[in-house]
This record gives structure tokens, sequence and C-alpha cells, in this order.
């Protein structure tokens, strides 16, 4: 009878703990270290919203549709001039107030800086103050502006994060519910809870962020109990990991073989076809992926869940015997999986009457050559929808006469008819619609094998709730985010 | 005059071979064939498309269009005052964050360090031992050739799923604490130790075999003098092999801080290296450098104290030349080993390598006695098929850097800055370099291998060379009329032959290795071919689920490296 006033008493002393400065904190291990000192600049832009402590004017919701976030409203004003209300009453970490003179300094210092975010590839935009909004022009003539605002990389940081040279360091100058206190390097970040934070005050007191970029160290780290939550546990650890800790999302990207439509054999489309028909799928997902990847129908995958009851059967010409003829096939070795899928295809089409030369570096060693077309084939895993939501820019840079990542080389009139078409669609039913027919334009060429999607598997130990399982892999730990000990 | 000039040539030598590396350094981005700017946007953003205006947009903010030369000279001037410039990726200053992983480093080196030498004394203890009791010293190495052939990155995820996953003893990953410590080191250092302890044994049982052993035994001098004597006989000449691990184990842990997340130097210089941000490239390179003249420079300091006023006088003992009796015992490993090695190829040679004919991981049974792997290909067919080439050509690069190793060692005062510098050059460097002039192929391995592999053979050499010509019988040579073309190879070659032989066959399977390992570069064998080091890394992920794809392929490295030792010791004098 004495254990029931002690469970009281327990339960009590919890209660007060969770609301006072003992919440837990989080520990993370993260996939890459950052590239450039965490300027949000470069890719690190996305630690630094999986982390919540930089914010966008516009976030995306689970569909890719804008939704307020730094901005409450915007309107277009013209087909080239957008206004956004800036939120009032946020503050940086620093101390000082979000105005929109910081948001348009914030946006100025992104369009200016080399490269630019990729976001803003090709459409030359300007920022200016209204009141207490911003007017973003754009040169072209683009219905997406509000997706593209969304991308991490154009962050709103404090007026004292923006440095000479274009360094950009986001130490105690965000708006999120965490302020990033310490960066350390290639090995650690951490991060405080904010307790000005103009929503919801966070539940965890902070972040560990360790980067951890050997696959069996992060399986390790579930494993062991080092990091309660887990970026991208690969699939040679997933098995050995506790299911209940593990959870697969499918991400909009794609392992896509690509081929030589302008030189060698495969410009002859016959044999574009053999290719296309020796590949068997089913057997890469199950043996490479141990089942934790979907087999693609076209470009897009369950990432994007509107693409497939869009689809329409695709007419192509008839294939041809290869009868030895002899074809390269390159990937890179940067994802582990890669190299072993090329293996599977590689003896698939040997089977089908190809010779198959096989040629695998680090990325870095091989994209010069990928880019010039040197190889027949090439296996490359790419991201569909990048920042914005919507994939045609993916589709312009990989598929068009001009794109500047035409691997394919393809050079085909329809289907820059068809891009063209997409790209100037508002978004809604029509522009998916658009972009479903450019689609079977791209696959009716032969340039493109879509091979599978791919899954992100996210470890989290147990206690963790409120983790976001975010395919745009952009969030990660937020204010709700809860570890019970 | 000349004899001021001879005095400085190893000074000169060093700074000269310095210089030389420097230039090519600054030259690499555009003499790779890679576009730097390329490069640049790829390390900043991923998945950014390359176009033509974010190219020429990083072209003019990093100043790459004035040219090679204008960059070395802006290089060189920021140098002098102590400026090494800002990171073509970050845009922040690149001494103290290169400053800053060396530190890092050396606490990893010295700690490995310290596996090493408990590694190497424990191998050397029996040696000792033997000849205290005044027994052959002959061993045939067999555990301490093992060792030398573990490659660390599979050292280090063995030691991590076996002492952090299922023992539970230390933390997986990260930097900081004592316990972060002790899993590297263990990795970084047992190969090191197995090395160490090898050449030590092979040189205190050469010192066993001098005179004055026989001497100081009849004088009644203890056990404990002896040993201690035959010590300071013995380390002078591998005080350049100690100073040469601590190098490797400063620049060179590449594998072991990519396991376990360490920050350190070699990690930050491959990575400028492949995505091409010159000034931390340079800077890093030049740390490296500097930090392995230093160590050249020091050990040297200590081989001449511990030799003492015999050096100088020409009074260095010489080994008694009389031959023991062969023992036969010594054949019976070699002879074990090449059945062990012929038995595996015999029963895989044919089996098919190449077809994904089994499940994944498929476990081992009767008719797959290694099982599958990641592919579900036949790992025993795999082993045996990859044999011939990964022994072949580890053979070659071998038999190469040996060559090259005792002609550099022959001329040890014009040659010591170059064989410093490349030993401190990671192999990666250098294969950038070879991929730079040649593209990517096969042969492109050898000779990037070949390249830096002699550099510890020369320092072995030349510190053998040496000892050799203070021996009594070389110094009185020339004035018997011996010219100096004849006594080479009459009175110096037969002396550093042995153990600089026994000392290459050592890095037989580092060789092997060190091929397999520049594939990222499109360098050496192309998937799917069958080499034990392509074998072995891929099967390391699933080194759990499939032990046995790892252990063969690293027992099959040990094989080769106990066969190539041991052959070579049934060769002393």
């Amino acid at each position: 009878m004495r254990s029931i006033p002690l469970c009281a008493l327990l339960v009590g002393l919890t209660l007060a703990g969770s609301v006072q400065a003992e919440d837990p904190r989080i520990s993370v291990a993260m996939l890459q270290p950052p590239r450039s000192g965490l300027s949000p600049l470069s890719d690190d832009a996305f630690k630094l919203s999986r982390w919540s402590t930089a914010e966008t004017l516009i976030r995306l919701n689970q569909d890719g549709e804008p939704q307020p976030f730094l901005a409450t409203e915007w309107s277009r004003l013209d087909d080239h001039s957008w206004r956004f209300v800036v939120r009032p009453g946020v503050k940086f970490h620093d101390g000082t107030d979000l105005t929109s003179e910081r948001v348009a300094a914030a946006l100025t210092a992104a369009t200016e800086a080399v490269p630019k975010p990729r976001i803003l590839d090709g459409i030359n935009m300007t920022v200016e103050v209204d009141g207490d909004a911003v007017i973003v022009r754009t040169q072209a003539v683009d219905p997406l502006v509000p997706n593209r605002l969304s991308s991490p990389q154009l962050a709103i940081l404090a007026e004292k994060a923006y440095g000479e040279n274009g360094v950009v360091t986001p130490t105690g100058a965000g708006t999120g519910p965490f302020v990033l206190t310490e960066i350390n390097g290639v090995t650690s970040a951490h991060l405080d809870r904010f307790d000005d934070y103009w929503g919801e005050r966070a539940k965890l007191s902070g972040i560990d962020a360790d980067y951890v970029g050997d696959g069996t160290a992060r399986g390790a780290a579930l494993r062991t109990g080092t990091a309660h939550v887990v970026e991208a546990v690969p699939v040679s650890q997933a098995a050995l990991v506790d299911p209940a800790l593990i959870h697969e999302v499918p991400m909009p990207r794609t392992n896509t073989l690509y081929v030589n439509t302008n030189e060698g054999p495969l410009a002859d489309p016959a044999l574009r076809t053999a290719v296309r028909e020796a590949i068997d799928r089913a057997t890469i997902v199950r043996t490479v992926y141990e089942g934790r990847a979907d087999e693609a129908h076209g470009l897009f995958g369950p990432a994007l869940p509107w693409a497939d009851p869009l689809r329409k059967p695709i007419d192509q010409v008839a294939a041809k015997a290869p009868e030895g003829t002899r074809i390269t096939l390159g990937t890179y070795s940067d994802r582990a999986e890669l190299p072993e899928v090329a293996v599977l295809v590689a003896h698939a089409l040997t089977a089908a009457g190809f010779d198959v030369k096989q040629d695998v570096r680090e990325y870095a060693n091989i994209e010069a050559d990928m880019l010039a077309g040197n190889f027949d084939l090439f296996i490359l895993s790419r991201a569909t929808v990048l920042d914005s939501g919507d994939p045609v820019s993916y589709m312009v840079s990989d598929f068009g006469c001009e794109g500047s990542f035409n691997i394919s080389q393809l050079c085909d009139p329809a289907v820059d008819a068809a891009l063209a078409t997409a790209a100037g669609v508002e978004p809604g039913p029509a522009r998916r619609e658009a972009i479903i027919a450019a689609e079977a334009a791209i696959l009716a060429s032969g340039a493109a094998v879509p091979l599978l999607h791919e899954r992100v598997i996210q470890g989290e130990a147990a206690g963790v709730s409120g983790a976001d399982r975010d395919p745009r892999e952009r969030t990660l730990i937020t204010e709700h985010t809860t570890l019970a000990e | 005059m000349i004899r001021t000039l001879d005095r400085l040539t190893p000074t000169l030598s060093r700074g000269v071979t310095l210089l030389g590396v420097m230039v090519l350094i600054g030259l690499l981005p555009w003499i790779s064939g890679r576009d730097p700017a390329m490069s640049i946007l790829r390390a900043r953003m991923g998945e950014q498309n390359p176009t033509p205006e974010a190219l020429d947009a990083i072209r003019e903010q990093l100043g790459l269009a004035l040219g090679p030369i204008q960059h070395l000279k802006d290089w060189v001037a920021g140098l002098f005052q102590g400026d090494l410039g800002t990171s073509w990726i970050s845009g922040t200053a690149v001494l103290p964050i290169m400053i800053e992983a060396l530190s890092v480093s050396l606490v990893l080196m010295a700690a490995a360090f310290t596996v090493t030498v408990i590694v190497a004394v424990l191998l050397c203890w029996p040696t000792m031992r033997r000849g205290l009791k005044g027994r052959d010293t002959r061993t045939s190495g067999t555990l301490a050739a093992s060792l030398t052939a573990m490659p660390e990155f599979m050292l280090s995820a063995l030691s991590l799923v076996v002492f952090s996953v299922w023992l539970g003893w230390f933390p997986p990953y990260g930097w900081g604490g004592v316990a972060h410590v002790v899993l590297p080191a263990f990795a970084l250092g047992l190969p090191g130790g197995g090395l160490l302890g090898r050449l030590v044994a092979n040189a205190i049982a050469a010192t066993f075999h001098e005179r004055w052993i026989a001497t100081w035994a009849v004088a009644g001098f203890s056990r404990y003098q002896i040993a201690w004597a035959v010590l300071r006989r013995s380390l002078p000449a591998l005080m350049p092999q100690i100073g040469m691990i601590i190098v490797a184990m400063t620049g060179g842990a590449i594998a072991v801080e990519l396991v376990f997340s360490i920050p350190g130097i070699g990690r930050a210089v491959l990575g400028a290296a492949s995505s091409q941000d010159l000034p931390s490239l340079q800077a890093g390179i030049l740390i490296l450098l500097l930090a392995a003249l230093t160590v050249g420079v020091v050990v040297n300091l200590i081989r001449v104290a511990l030799l003492g006023r015999a050096l100088g006088m020409g009074a260095l003992p010489v080994p008694d030349l009389s031959k023991p009796a062969p023992d036969r015992r010594l054949w019976l490993v070699p002879c074990a080993v090449v059945l062990i090695l012929l038995t595996l190829i015999a029963l895989g040679l044919p089996r098919d390598p190449f077809t994904p004919q089994y499940m994944r991981l498929q476990p081992p049974s009767l008719a797959l006695p290694l099982g599958a792997d990641g592919l579900g290909r036949d790992v025993l067919a795999r082993i045996a098929h990859g044999a011939v080439s990964t022994i072949g050509m580890a053979l070659i690069v071998t038999l190469i850097s040996l060559v090259i190793g005792l002609g550099m060692g022959l001329m040890p005062r014009l040659a010591i800055g170059l064989t410093e510098v490349t030993k401190a050059t990671p192999p990666t460097i250098a294969a950038l370099i070879v991929v730079a002039a040649m593209g990517p192929s096969a042969i492109g391995a050898v000779i990037a291998v070949s390249a830096v592999a002699w550099a510890p053979l020369a320092a072995h050499t030349a510190a053998l060379v040496s000892e050799a010509r203070a021996q009594p019988h070389v110094r009185i040579a020339p004035i018997l009329g011996v010219s100096p073309l004849r006594l080479i190879p009459r009175s110096i070659l037969p002396e550093v032959w042995g153990p600089v032989l026994r000392h290459a066959m050592l890095r037989l399977p580092g060789n092997a290795l060190a091929l397999a390992a520049l594939g990222f570069l499109g360098l050496g064998s192309p998937p799917p071919s069958p080499d034990w080091g392509l074998i072995l890394a891929d099967a390391l992920p699933y080194v759990e689920r499939a032990p046995l794809a790892v252990v063969v392929p690293a027992a099959s490295l040990a094989l080769m490296s106990v066969l190539g030792v041991s052959l070579s010791s049934l060769s002393r004098r």
C-alpha cells in the first residue's frame, strides 16, 4: 500500500520536471557533414531547416502546396510580381525584430550569392520593401514564386549572419523554435530551445546533432542508443535493427537509366527499346534494396501520388536483337546501392545479348564524362522535385534540348514542346496533366528507363514521437517533437 | 666548398622536393581535366544544375581565369605573411581549420602509436628470448605478417560492430572523450604494430649473429644488459620506419577517420582534393609535408645519437657470416599456405563468379561453401577467380617499388627529401595526379601505388646502407683499390638485400588493398572483376549477416602476406 503514494510522488515529480527546464535534449545522427560551414546558401540549408532553426516565408504542405510561414498571406500583383506580407511579432534569435527590410535584404543576399541557389536558376528575382510586406519580381513569367520561396536556401536570417565575401554564419540568427548555439566543424552542432519563438514553444530543450557519414556507424547509433533519431539508415543495416525503430519514407527520387540518344549504338531507337525490355526491376528492388524501394512505372514515384492515375500506356518502336553490341554502362559509388544496381543491369543486358563494360567511379570523378555523353548508359539517382515541389525544372534540365543536365543528349522537338507547355501552366490539375504528358513524351523517346524510387529509412529510438518523416528532407526535429526517457 | 655542399645536400633535397610537390599541387585544378568551377559547385550544392551562368560566376569569384602561375605567385606571397588563403568552398580562412584537424590527428596518432608499440613489443618478445638463450632466432613471422595484412577499414568496421554494438564498451562514433579514441587507435595501430614488430624481430635476429654477443656473454654481462644492447644496436636502422609509421598514422588515417567520424587532417585533405578546393588542399598538403619532414629530421637525429661514435669511426660490428644449419621446419609454413591457397583456388575456379544466381547473402551450404554476396554471387568463385589478378598485380607493384626503393636508398643523402615527402603524400593525391596525366585505366593504379610504395623501402635501404658503409671491411675497401661501382654489388647490396626484400613482402597485401582503394577514381580493376580488395569492401557492410564473405578474403590477404614473408625469410644469409 505504501507504493501508491510513492508512485503519485514520482508521477508528480515527472510532471513537474516536464514543465521546468528538465525537458530532454534529443541526439541526432545526421548523414552528411556540412559542406560549407552551415551556410544556408549551400546544401547545408537543409540541415538548418531539419533542426527548425532557420525559417522561410513559405512552407509546403504534404501535397507540395504553399502555406503561410514567415509570410502570413500573399497575392499575385501581375504576371511578374508578387506581394508577401511579413508576419508581425517575430524575433530573431539575437533579439532583433523580423521586418520587411530584413526579409528583402536576406532574399537579395541569396540572389547575389555565387553560385545562386538552384531554386533561382533562370528567373532573375528582385525584392523590394512595401510597408509591412515585400514585393518579389521575376523577369520570367513564373507561376511558382510562392513554392520557390519555400526553399530552405531562401531562409531569412538576422543581419549579423551576413558577413564579408558572401560568408553566412547562421549561429544565433534564425527565427525558429531552436537556436543554433555551437557549430563544431564537421563533427557536431548544438541547438537550444528559443523561448521567444513566435509559434508554439518547443517541447525539447535542445538538439545535439552529430555527423555520421559511415552507414555501419549510423546503424550502430540506433542499435546502441547513442542517437535518438538517425537519418538514412542504409539498407544493409536496416535488417539488423528492431523493425519498430525504423520508418521508410518514399522519396521524390528516381533511379533512372539514362540512355545516350545521340552517340553510339543506342542512337538507334530499336536498340533503346531492347535495353528497356531487358531490365528486370523486380529483381533489383528485391536483391539490392531488400524490398525497401518501389518499382518505377514512370519518372515520378509514390512521393507524387497524383502521377500514377494520370498515366496512359506508351508506344515505343519495336525492339531489335542486340547481337553482341558493345555498350558502356557508367554509375557512381557515392550511393552504396548504385554499383550493385549496375551489376544487375549489366547482367540483364548481357543476358539480352549486349556486350557491357562497366565504369564505376566516385561522382566527382565521373560527372564531367557523364555530362559529355561519354557513356551509352548511365545510372543516376536523381531528385525529381528539388525545392519547389514541382518536377518541371528537373525534366527541362535533364531532357530538354538545352538542358544543363542532359545526360541522354536528348534533343526531341516533341519533348521540348511538351515541356514548354507544362512550364507555363498554373499549379493545379491542369499542370499535373501537362507534366504527365511531358513524361510520356520523354519515355516514348527511350532516353530514360526509370528503374525504381528510393525510400529513405529514418531511425527513431523508442520514446521519440513527433519527429517529421519528410520525403523532401526539409524537416526532422520540430517544436512538436518529444522524447520520453 | 664541396664539403659544405655535401653537408647541405639533405636540406637541399628536402627543400627542392617540397617546392616541387607544392607547385604540382598548385597546378592540379588546371591539369586535372576536371573543371574546378564544376567541382566547387558540387561541393556547395549536390543537385544544382551546372548552368553556364552558375559556372561563370564561380570562375569570376575565385579568379580562376587568372591562371595557375598568378595563383601560385599570390599563394607564395600570402604564405610569407602567414596567410594560406580562404577556402574556395566556405569562404573562411583555411589555416585554422587545417591546424585544428592536425591537432585531432596528432592525438589519434599518439594513441595509435601506443598500440603499435605494445603490439610490436609482444611480437618481438619470442625472438629476443630465443636470442638470449643462444638459440636460432629465425621465425616465420606468421602472426606479424597476418596483422600487417589486416586493412584498417576492415578493422574499423569490425571493432565498431564488436566493441560498440555487441559489447557496448565504447561509443560508435564521435570525437571528444578518451572513450572515443580507443577503437580508432586499435584499428589504426594494429597493422602498424604487425609491421614494426616484424621489422624489429628481423633486426634483432640479425644482431644476435654479430660476434660481440658471444664476447659479452663470455665476459659475464647479464641477459638484461645484453638485451638492452641488442635493442640499441638494432633500432637505429629502423628509426626511419618508425618515423614513417608515425607520418602514415597522421595523414593516412582516412579510412579510420571516415568510419568513426573523426575530424582529422586525412579526411580534410581528401575532401579538399575531391572538391578541388585548392587553398585548403595546399594548406593541408603543406602541413602534412612539413610534419613529415620534421619527423624525418628528428628520427634521423635519434638514429645518429643511438649509433653514437661507431658510425663516424667506421666501427660498426659485422654479423657472423657462418650459415646456421637450414631448419626444415621453416619450410612448413610456406608449404601449408600454398596448399591452402591452391585448394581454395582449385575449389572455386570451376564455379561462376559473375552470375547473380543465388539469394542475396544466401548462407553457406555444401553446394555453396562460402555463401553468396549481396548480389547473390558465389563468394568462393569470386575469391578463386580474383586470386591470380590480385596476387599478380600486388606482386608487380611490390617488385617495382622494391627496385626503386633500393635504387633511391643507395643514394640516401640525395634522395632523402624525395623519400620523406613521398611517404607523406597520401596515395590518393598521387592517384589524382596520375588520373590527371593519363586518365582512368587499370595500369594507372599500378603506377600510382608504385609511385608512393617505394618510399619506406628506400628509407630502410638508406639506413642499412649507411650502417654497411660504417663497417670496417667496407671502410677499408677504397684504400684496397675497390672502386665504388664494384663496392655496391659486392659488399653493400648483399648486406641490404635480405631485410629489404622481407620488408617489401610484408607490404604486399597493403599494396593489393591500395590498388583496390583507387577504384573511386576509375583506376584499377573495374567492376564486376573479383579483386580481393573489392570483394572485401563490398562485403563489409554485411559483416554481421554474412561474415564469411569478409573473413575469407581477409584471411586470403593474410595468407598472401605470410607466404611472401616466410619465403623471403628462407633466403636469409
